[in-house]
């Protein structure tokens, strides 16, 4: 098979068909915008829910004055418990400093003496941020000798699963759907381009070409109108998600940021959609008869 | 060459063959004929392997329906020449890229396609028309080109399917003597038409198909020559 041949046939079939490439391309355009637009709404929502997480910690307290040992030996238990990621112990000198910046006064000008009890800061692992491993952890806390109290913040981490669940369960959804619509409607594209072209693939049948040389050319263009899809799309949300982070201000820009790599994987997804529908399309006109072509 | 061995083809039910039985030597050139729907079309399907036969068995060449393989048809394709009434041209493309079109297909050089697309469009008498679009060419002319198109490929039979069903009475003429110049150089044909007044002109066996099945015809006066 004459590969340049192919090439070639692929890529003029863009310029024989001009208004039917169009329209394909076109539709890869606003199918990827639709799938790039929600990737970017469901990654920067994960986004700040997990840094909501990412902010939960656990403070526990000691009942008493203990030794350094005694001290050492807690941490040491602390970091075999399964899911903590560090810890940072906090004696009541450094209780009076975070004190003093919370409050802005001294606690001795309040109290004669320090009644801020020394702890330990508790950092999660990324996967223990949730509020049934919170709570695990918080009953293997509870059972080591000289810890009397530990708090964190139970009622946000539980507000944040069911939000999630919830938030995952929508996602989900609406992304099988658009995933469903984007391929539907790039098939079907692709399908009548390639019906307005069956009179070529009957004369290719007609003179012996192998079915693997009718696809080709096909596929080429099918790909080629993926990425100039993907491209059109990722240049489109570039300029959006660029104006609209201006206008919305630093905290809701958070919410239009698109990283590099959606870019990159809307065109892959253009490259890829645009070969499938190809396939799929062309296969069928292969496989008909030609008298019935 | 071409060999039909009790051939029966059913569409749903509906019988189009029954039992047909035809030989078809090189060089030979045969008129089919018969009414609309009386199976012209489907007897040269069948030789093209368009269409399988529901019983029997159809041999053209080295190739038999009871064992080709599906990939092996576009190989038998290119051994043949194939025609129809509407030609069915590529119009994006000019005379010269609709020959050679044939002949990428089959992976041939660049200089051969050229040498064997210009041979063929002398010998089809459009040599000067190399360069023009399909739709600026009158129907005979398109169909020379069709004809130009099936021969580039040195085929040793030409099937054509009305060749003159959307032609006037003096190309019909052209394109009939034409392709009597082509069976006279070695290519055997085979030709389904209506026009009575072209198989009378065209000299060569006569074959009617008639209530599905396939008769060898006599006409009744010498045909006037071309």
């Amino acid at each position: 098979m004459n590969i340049f041949y192919t090439l070639k046939e692929g890529i003029s079939g863009f310029n024989r068909a001009r208004l039917s490439a169009l329209v394909s391309t076109s539709t890869i355009t606003v199918a990827l915008i639709l799938l790039g637009g929600f990737s970017i709404l469901y990654l920067n929502t994960n986004e700040i829910v997990q840094s909501f997480r990412d902010r939960v910690e656990m403070e526990a307290f000691l009942d008493k004055p203990l030794s350094d040992t005694t001290i050492v030996s807690i941490q040491k238990q602390l970091a075999s418990l399964q899911g903590i990621h560090s810890t940072v112990f906090i004696s009541k000198e450094q209780a009076t400093k975070i004190f003093k910046e919370e409050f802005g006064e001294d606690i001795y000008s309040v109290l004669e003496f320090n009644p801020l009890p020394p702890s330990f800061k508790i950092y999660l692992q990324p996967n223990y941020r949730n509020a049934d491993s919170a709570q695990t952890i918080y009953t293997s806390l509870k059972s080591i000798s000289g810890i009397d109290d530990i708090i964190y913040r139970k009622t946000l981490l539980e507000l944040l699963d069911k939000r999630s669940r919830l938030f995952i369960i929508i996602s989900i959804t609406i992304g099988i759907i658009l995933t469903f619509t984007a391929i539907f409607l790039i098939f079907n594209t692709i399908r009548l381009t390639i019906y307005a072209k069956r009179n070529i693939i009957t004369i290719m049948k007609l003179v012996g070409a192998t079915r693997m040389f009718i696809r080709l050319p096909f596929l080429i263009e099918g790909m080629l109108q993926g990425i100039l899809g993907g491209i059109f799309a990722s240049g489109i949300i570039y300029l959006v998600t660029y104006y609209a982070s201006q206008y919305l201000g630093d905290e809701l820009a958070e919410l239009v940021k698109a990283p590099f790599a959606l870019y990159i994987g809307l065109t892959i997804t253009g490259i890829f959609l645009g070969f499938i529908g190809s396939a799929f399309s062309v296969r069928k006109f292969i496989s008909e008869k030609i008298v019935n072509q | 060459m071409v060999e039909l061995h009790n051939v029966c083809i059913k569409f749903h039910s509906q019988k189009i063959f029954d039992e047909v039985n035809l030989q078809v030597q090189n060089g030979e050139f045969v008129s089919l004929v018969g009414t609309t729907g009386s199976g012209k079309s489907s007897l040269l399907r069948l030789l093209y392997m368009d269409l399988l036969p529901t019983e029997g068995i159809v041999k053209v060449g080295d190739y038999s329906s009871t064992s080709i393989k599906k990939k092996e048809i576009p190989y038998l394709r290119r051994k043949l020449g194939i025609i129809f009434q509407n030609f069915k041209l590529l119009d994006d493309r000019n005379v010269f890229d609709n020959i050679a079109f044939a002949l990428h297909v089959t992976n041939t050089s660049g200089r051969e396609i050229k040498k064997k697309v210009l041979n063929v469009l002398a010998s089809v008498g459009l040599s000067h028309k190399r360069n023009s679009m399909p739709n600026k060419l009158s129907g005979g002319e398109q169909q020379r080109v069709a004809i130009a198109r099936a021969l580039v490929n040195e085929p040793f039979l030409l099937l054509a399917d009305e060749p003159t069903g959307n032609l006037d009475p003096v190309s019909s003429l052209e394109i009939l003597k034409l392709l009597k110049d082509i069976n006279t150089q070695g290519t055997a044909v085979i030709m389904t038409t209506h026009n009575y007044d072209l198989v009378r002109k065209a000299q060569g066996r006569i074959i009617q198909i008639k209530d599905e099945k396939v008769f060898e015809v006599q006409l009744k006066t010498t045909p006037a020559g071309l």
